[in-house]
């Protein structure tokens, strides 16, 4: 087939080393965008995005680039997450091209993110052009740079360009490489059209835009498409392409990158991954690499004021739309009342839900102990799967409990390696292969369980490393595991919200901390309360909460009792409000407050 | 006759009835006190005398009157003359002669000339609030009186021959430790009083000191105000004073029986300004102001406002949880006598609950609460009320 001048690439990179200012940097460039229009970041819109320099949706665009061969190249540029909670969302975006540039920080080096997408594009056989970015920065270490890229990422370092996002070096350089290195599309021989849905956007008027590249085939308005993993099919109603803004174009052909407008208005129907092919003439096969994702991580949301409700309830419909990736469902709590049982992809994922609720949507909330999908197989072979402690079936009843586990790389500066290590080992980790990766740095290989990481784990690696130490994982394989389930017990009555699964080793631990807060959270009470932790019936914890030791009128005569009664009335009244637990009235903050110290 | 058909039957054959003279003036207000009263002038003073006049003579007198008690304010700031006065107009009225009769005084108004025509009307007993004896913390609470003072009028009231004789105390008060007030219970009780009141310091709304908690200065210690409660009522016991209610101690034969009446829900009558009553199957409060209670008296009505009917059901919540405040407690077989209907399940799970954790003692159908249970007497009754929440007949 003849050469398309076309090429479509991606950039990766570890947060905050420039994979941002670098884009806007090509963008005006090529002219796609005026200077006077560029927002400082204009690829992350979402202020959340610009606020922890991740990249939660796509942002395609496509740039036109006169080389130094003197032809004029189409080149489709594809951001991408850059967090492994969205591997598979990155692992499409990826899918869609022929090339990674790989971004690394002059001055920062190699980082575990970088490692993980390195290898992802590896894994999808794309063309990586390696680039040292912030190189006029005075901490720069180029030689450390270059020896990295040899030693970890066996890429030869006379690969690499140096350039800076912020001072325009290397943007030529980087063009011509994108126009000479990357290969031009692939595939585009199949006889029949197939489209790859690398993302998709819910809009409230067009219905779901699925953001797609033409392998082969072509695709226009008014054709039938079919979405292959359901043989769902639709009227497409406009094609377009991504100036960065949407525009309506005639049609897409292969090699194209661009957006399609179909009659299909929930969002859900179209999947990232999904093959769209043309429904007169349909592909017999699907672009490789689709799957279904499934949630990883479990936790309950609940409005802190009950009245709340409804909104969380829109917030998370909203969030839905545009993120096929997060589920949820409506569940009650004795403790904490109506909310959602919500499932994420991972632990960003879940942080990024959260503050979207409270920041998009303005409603206060609170979560409950996060929870993984355990694998439980019972007397007689039946395989479970549970990913809340409240459907944890009898202890009697459960041959083995298996648990999902991570492979973690880690890197952190040499001194901090002994506490790293302990943190690890507490998390009942094991770490199986140490590389260094210079003077002062190494990355660990572990293997950790995933209910481990997904309290504090991040938050204390940061600051036993002073913010230097970078994670990132790969889901790893289930493994058997001395699991219990733990419950929270005030006046022998289970405080549901509280339940949890935990390894045998840590739910003393864990048992006598819950106790203590709970302990010391429930104002004084009148009869005695003992908060107990318990696994199947046996305590492993206990404590009590306070005793009231006064609470009585001084004066109480024939012209207080109207006043005092009213008094009465509205403590009664008062109770009323709280949760009855153990035949105990619990303020509803209190659940909260040590929910939220969790 | 229809106050009486709402009232217990058989509880207690006879339904006491009390007054309740409420007298507004104070030469001074306390930085404690919330009660309702000002600074007197003449003319007011002619108003009040008045009013009470009328108001005496608007109510349905309908059977001799048992006990009377003056209260206020400050009765003893009224001269010996209008004393009389106010007297005359309530003797009226009493149909009898009362069993006891309780008059307040300030310890700088107890002049030989007032306590005379006390004792004249009939008074039978005199309650004087001494607060302390510590200088600096009569200063603390702005009580304008001193010491000296307190023996000095002590002196005249028992030389007047009064059948009984209280001293009010007050405890928790800043900068006062367990030491001082102990000091002070012992001084009470080296004057040998019939009857002592020993009050914890309250924060009420629109007093000086609440001013002074809300701004920081004064902090709140439950636990050590439970301590000097159980101090307090192990001292006085010592000392013979036996423990009736939680802030009231006396020798045999010496409890304020006006007071027992009400803590019982028998009947009140309340007359001046801001004065309660609980009568003829309605339970109210007098207007909080001597210019308006007046006004309305003047034109031939009651100044009663936030009327409640007594029904049965209320009542019998009340009996509980006011009659727990006394160490005799409450009688739930007679109660149970005479409101069968009433939800006793929960109220006889809650008293076994109370008696099962040291709380209270539950003993031939009598439920009293224990010293730990009187501490926390208020949480209590709003437990006796939620109990009781469910099918309370009309």
């Amino acid at each position: 087939m003849e050469e398309l001048l076309t090429r479509n690439f991606c950039i990766i990179a570890h947060v905050d080393h420039g994979k941002t200012t670098l884009s806007d940097r090509l963008l005006e460039y090529t002219n796609t965008i005026s200077k006077r229009v560029l927002t400082e970041q204009h690829l992350d819109s979402m202020d959340l995005e610009k606020e922890r320099g991740i990249t939660i949706k796509s942002h395609p665009v496509t740039m036109t680039y006169r080389a130094k061969d003197g032809r004029d190249y189409k080149l489709n540029l594809m951001d991408t997450p850059g967090h492994v909670d969205f591997s598979y969302e990155v692992s499409r975006s990826l899918a869609a091209c022929e090339g990674v540039l790989l971004l690394i920080d002059a001055a920062q080096g190699v980082e575990a993110q970088t490692v993980a997408n390195a290898h992802l594009a590896f894994g999808q056989k794309l063309k990586v052009i390696p680039v040292i970015n912030k190189i006029d920065l005075p901490s720069a270490n180029l030689e450390l740079c270059i020896r990295q890229l040899e030693d970890i990422l066996t890429i030869p370092g006379e690969e690499a360009i140096l350039a800076s996002g912020k001072s325009g070096i290397g943007i030529v350089d980087i063009l011509e490489a994108v126009v000479a290195r990357i290969p031009s599309p692939r595939w585009r021989d199949y006889p029949q059209a197939r489209i790859l849905v690398f993302d998709s956007l819910y809009d409230a008027y067009r219905g779901c835009i699925a953001y797609v590249r033409v392998f082969s085939g072509s695709i226009k308005a008014n054709e039938m498409m079919m979405l292959m993993s359901t043989g769902q099919r639709a009227e497409v109603k406009e094609v377009g392409v991504f100036t960065p803004k949407m525009e309506k174009c005639g049609i897409l052909e292969a090699g194209d990158v661009g957006y399609i407008v179909s009659t299909i208005k929930t969002p859900s129907e179209v999947k990232t991954g999904d093959t769209i092919t043309i429904s007169a003439r349909p592909a017999t096969e699907m672009l490789p690499g689709y799957k279904e994702v499934h949630p990883m991580v479990f936790c309950g949301l609940y409005p802190l004021e009950s009245d709340d409700y409804e909104k969380l309830k829109a917030g998370l419909g909203r969030l839905q739309l545009n993120d096929a990736a997060f589920v949820y469902s409506s569940e009650s709590s004795l403790a904490l009342g109506f909310g959602f049982r919500c499932g994420f992809l991972g632990l960003l994922h879940m942080e990024i839900i959260q503050e979207r609720i409270r920041r998009e949507h303005d409603v206060e909330i609170i979560s409950t102990y996060p929870s993984v999908i355990y694998h439980i197989l019972k007397q007689g072979g039946e395989l479970l799967e549970v990913d809340n402690p409240v459907n944890m079936p009898d202890p009697g009843t459960i041959t083995e409990i298996r648990e999902p586990t991570i492979n973690a790389s880690i890197i952190l500066p040499n001194d901090s390696m002994g506490d790293i290590l302990s943190l690890i080992m507490e998390k009942r980790g094991v770490c199986d292969h140490t590389d260094t990766l210079d003077m002062n740095r190494v990355m660990l290989r572990c293997q950790l369980p995933l209910n481990e990481i997904l309290v504090d784990f991040n938050d204390r690696l940061k600051s036993i490393t002073h913010g230097y130490g970078s994670m990132d994982y790969e889901l790893g394989e289930y493994r058997v595991s001395d699991l219990v389930k733990m419950d929270i017990l005030i006046n022998g009555d289970p405080v549901d919200a509280f339940a949890c699964i935990v390894h045998r080793e840590k739910a003393d631990g864990r048992g006598r901390d819950l106790c203590e807060r709970l302990a010391k959270i429930i104002p004084p009470q009148m009869f005695k309360v003992a908060i107990q932790a318990a696994i199947g019936g046996k305590v492993i914890a206990r404590d009590n909460v306070r005793e009231m030791r006064k609470d009585v009128t001084a004066k109480c005569y024939g012209g207080d009792i109207s006043r005092k009664r009213k008094l009465l009335d509205k403590q009664k009244e008062g109770k009323k409000k709280m949760k009855l637990i153990g035949k105990v009235s619990i303020p509803p903050d209190a659940f909260i407050k040590v929910l939220r110290n969790d | 006759m229809s106050e009486i058909k709402v009232l217990p039957k058989g509880a207690s054959k006879h339904v006491s009835l009390g007054v309740y003279v409420h007298v507004p003036f104070c030469a001074k207000t306390c930085d404690y006190c919330a009660f309702y009263q000002v600074s007197p002038t003449v003319p007011m003073l002619r108003q009040y005398l008045d009013g009470v006049s009328a108001e005496a003579g608007m109510v349905e007198w309908i059977r001799p009157v048992d006990t009377v008690f003056w209260g206020g304010g400050t009765p003893g700031l009224l001269s010996p003359g209008d004393l009389r006065k106010l007297g005359e107009t309530v003797k009226a009225n009493f149909g009898g002669v009362p069993t006891e009769w309780s008059v307040e005084m300030a310890p700088a108004s107890v002049t030989e000339a007032r306590l005379a025509v006390l004792r004249e009307l009939g008074v039978t007993r005199i309650s004087m609030g001494a607060q302390s004896f510590q200088p600096d913390l009569l200063a603390a609470l702005g009580r304008p009186h001193t010491r000296e003072q307190i023996l000095r009028a002590y002196d005249r009231i028992r030389a007047a021959g009064f059948a009984s004789v209280n001293i009010d105390m007050m405890f928790a008060l800043p900068g006062q430790d367990e030491a001082a007030w102990l000091a002070d219970v012992r001084e009470a009780v080296s004057l040998a009083p019939d009857h002592i009141s020993t009050y914890c310091l309250t924060f009420e709304e629109d007093t000086a000191l609440w001013v002074k908690l809300s701004e920081g200065k004064v902090k709140l210690d439950p636990e050590r105000e439970a301590q000097l409660y159980e101090k307090t009522w192990e001292e006085l016991g010592a000392a013979g004073y036996a423990q009736y209610e939680i802030s009231n101690f006396a020798r045999p034969g010496h409890a304020c029986l006006h007071n027992l009446n009400t803590w019982r829900m028998h009947e009140w009558i309340g007359l001046g300004p801001s004065a309660a009553s609980q009568y003829a199957g309605w339970r109210g409060t007098n207007i909080s102001d001597l210019a308006a209670w007046s006004e309305k008296l003047g034109r031939g009505e009651r100044a009663t406002e936030d009327r409640t009917a007594l029904t049965p059901g209320l009542l019998l919540e009340d009996a509980l949880v006011f009659g727990l405040r006394m160490n005799e407690g409450v009688d739930l077989t007679a109660l149970r006598t005479n409101h069968p209907q009433a939800p006793w399940a929960a109220v006889d799970q809650l008293a076994e609950r109370l008696a099962a954790e040291g709380l209270a003692t539950l003993s031939e159908g009598r439920l009293a609460l224990t010293l730990r249970g009187r501490l926390i007497a208020d949480a209590i009754g709003t437990e006796i009320m939620s109990a009781m929440e469910t099918d309370l007949p009309a």
